[in-house]
């Protein structure tokens, strides 16, 4: 047991930090908010760089995948890394080409990244095994959206086309989807929070900062236990190769913290909070696409209960 | 960064669960409802203690000339996760090992070393907190009981309250004002001070928490000796901000509010319950919660064995068990409804000893605070 960084897994994280100081961020975020694209520079840098193959490495693995995968939530990178680092390696056991996006077969049509994906990985329970689904330039018709992440519909006939893998292979990649997203969420409420504290310690009202008020202050501590709690449950899931358990227990808490994140630096934030022009917006309308996505904290809660005690879907 | 147990500390677990097994009586889990106060635990202690004593479990993680075997942190939270699973088998004990005996070897004299880290290391004696009082509650350094220097000793004069133990503890670790002149932080020392002194009387306060849960202590020109002084005269309270670090995680409160889950699962199960949607959301919800608390504590012993100082870290950990405790203890009611109000069942004992989690050992606004200034780096009010 050991919380603190190897020196291997520190450079790892200044490396993929230093990339995305140059490549990613909030204003690059709002940029492609804007026009809904999907940032493909940024995902051809860090496959470059060998970020996406860290889950494969032979001296790294999915921890070291979800410390990359964490760094790009935090700063905002409009990318599926969380699909592409974290679960195709765990599913497909190699790299699928990217982007990559989830799905689940019998869910909502519209899916994160599902308008730029070249590649589909679809849950498919019914068919009892997992899809990878090869996907072309106008397969999916782009969404648009206020979410935070472009998004795509994508039809279900397509969803149930592709290469279907072993049987089960739906709960492993169900698993892994549970740990990216809450890897993803981690990063993103971590910044969502660190924008709100820096905002409200120079903000100041009735002659002072709003940051001194205790009502304030306990709420954005009740947050940081949450934020903290859910990094330390999705890297502890990654670690330990996404078992069924662990995984729903890191999304069920990341999911329902990633609601009170929301909820709390909105309301901390004011109006500015809302604006383009204020970098909020950013990390906060995503976590509300992560909180919902693959069936929602119920999904998570369920599934997690399930697992540990029995009882049926 | 890993999340693994090494070879020595899952051998080390092993081993404790079948000692476990061998040592709690049968009915164990009955004797447990009531907590680490009740008298049949307080008794059973002794006992126990000595067992694990015996087996150089108790002390591990002291160093080796108090006692102990320089084990590693985690071997200590090994333990102390699967007792509290167990409701606590060490009874008052915990708080003797987890931060009694270690700053009584940060700030204590030769000879009060060899007084009390002997007999905390064998197990056989017990202890209670004197920190309460009932003007100085979250606001502890507003403490009035005064103990004034009469030649080689101090007259105490005072009340404490909440303590919990007092009935059977032999000493008490109590934090007094020295300086009567002094205000807030100054002027405060720490001693510790044999409950059989003539002038100290105790009262318990009936509660709903449970039987001798909390009571009052009172202290009428009690004569402590100037040699059970723990540290130095008047600047007592680094003495008290060191032992309260320790204090909010030596306590692995999660480990028993997952165990009470597991429980209120089990029970569910037999009551074909489990295939309803809304009690597993309701079973996923508290489980994630009681899992974020455990890496959380998690965290400060790593801190520790990292030979980092104590950090607000500490403060985020006794939050999030506090939300454990409280979820699972609400849950229990919410599942079982109007059944749970028989006094003494598994949903109504584990209720009575969550609901004080927010309060006992400091109110989490207290918490609060030192995270938002010490952890987030919020200015002061």
């Amino acid at each position: 047991m050991d919380f603190e960084l190897a020196d291997d897994q520190r450079a790892i994280v200044e490396a993929v930090d230093t990339l995305l100081a140059q490549h990613a961020g909030p204003k690059r975020a709002i940029e492609l908010f804007v026009s809904g694209d999907y940032d493909a520079p940024l995902e051809a840098a860090l496959g470059k760089a060998g970020f996406l193959e860290v889950a494969l490495a032979a001296e790294a693995g999915p921890l070291e995948a979800a410390l990359c995968v964490e760094a790009v939530a935090r700063a905002a990178g409009a990318v599926a890394i969380g699909a592409s680092a974290l679960v195709a390696p765990g599913v497909a056991g190699r790299m699928l080409p990217g982007p990559v996006a989830l799905a689940s077969a019998d869910a909502s049509p519209i899916v994160r990244f599902g308008a730029h994906a070249r590649t589909l990985l679809v849950a498919d329970p019914q068919a009892g095994s997992a899809r990878i689904v090869a996907l072309s330039a106008g397969d999916a018709e782009p969404v648009r959206s206020n979410f935070g992440y472009p998004m795509g519909r994508v039809a279900r006939a397509l969803k149930k086309s592709g290469e279907r893998l072993a049987p089960g292979s739906h709960e492993r990649l169900l698993a892994w989807w549970r740990v990216a997203l809450a890897t993803e969420a981690a990063g993103t409420m971590r910044a969502a929070l660190g924008v709100t504290i820096d905002y409200l310690k120079q903000r100041r009202q009735f002659g002072r900062s709003i940051a001194s008020f205790q009502a304030v202050q306990h709420r954005l501590a009740e947050c940081a236990v949450m934020v903290e709690g859910a990094r330390w449950l999705a890297f502890e899931a990654a670690w330990r190769g996404a078992p069924a358990e662990a995984a729903a227990t890191a999304a069920a808490y990341a999911a329902a913290a990633a609601a009170r994140v929301f909820l709390e630096t909105h309301q901390l934030s004011g109006a500015i909070g809302y604006t383009r022009e204020h970098d909020l917006h950013v990390f906060s309308m995503r976590l509300e696409a992560l909180r919902l996505e693959l069936g929602g904290v119920g999904g998570h809660r369920r599934s997690l209960a399930r697992t540990r005690w029995g009882g049926a879907a | 960064m890993e999340f693994g147990w090494t070879e020595d500390e899952e051998a080390f677990r092993c081993e404790l669960l079948d000692f476990l097994r061998e040592t709690l009586p049968q009915d164990w889990e009955e004797i447990a409802k009531d907590g680490p106060g009740s008298d049949v635990q307080a008794t059973f202690s002794r006992e126990f203690c000595g067992l694990l004593a015996s087996r150089g479990w108790l002390t591990q993680h002291w160093p080796r000339e108090y006692g102990g075997r320089d084990a590693s942190p985690w071997r200590h939270a090994i333990l102390g996760e699967e007792l509290w699973a167990r409701g606590e088998p060490r009874g008052p004990q915990y708080m003797n090992v987890n931060w009694i005996g270690p700053t009584i070897m940060a700030f204590g004299s030769a000879e009060q070393k060899r007084e009390h880290l002997p007999r905390i290391s064998r197990g056989d004696v017990l202890w209670c907190q004197g920190f309460s009082e009932p003007q100085a509650g979250s606001d502890l350094v507003a403490l009035r009981t005064l103990a004034t220097r009469d030649g080689d000793a101090y007259v105490v004069n005072g009340t404490k309250i909440w303590t919990s133990y007092a009935n059977y503890a032999e000493f008490c670790f109590l934090v007094v004002r020295t300086d009567p002149e002094s205000k807030r932080h100054r002027g405060i020392s720490v001693l510790l001070m044999p409950m059989s002194l003539p002038g100290v009387e105790i009262r318990e306060i009936p509660s709903v928490v449970g039987e001798r849960y909390f009571h009052e202590v009172f202290l009428s020109d009690v004569r402590v000796p100037a040699s059970c002084r723990l540290g130095p005269e008047n600047d007592g309270w680094s003495v008290v901000t060191y032992a309260l670090q320790f204090e909010r995680v030596g306590a692995a409160r999660y480990a028993r509010a997952a165990l009470t889950l597991d429980g209120l699962a089990t029970r569910l199960a037999k009551e074909g319950r489990l295939e309803d949607p809304t009690v597993q959301e309701k079973l996923g919800r508290a489980r994630a919660i009681c899992e974020a608390a455990r890496l959380l504590s998690y965290r400060v012993i790593d801190l520790r064995a990292h030979g980092q100082p104590p950090s607000a870290d500490s403060n985020v950990a006794r939050v999030a068990g506090t939300f454990a405790d409280r979820v699972v203890g609400e849950l229990g009611l919410d599942l079982f409804g109007p059944d749970a109000f028989e006094y003494g069942g598994f949903a109504e004992s584990n209720f009575r000893l969550a609901m004080t989690a927010g309060v006992a050992v400091g109110a989490t606004e207290v918490q609060l605070n030192l995270i938002a200034q010490r952890f987030l780096g919020l200015p002061q009010e």
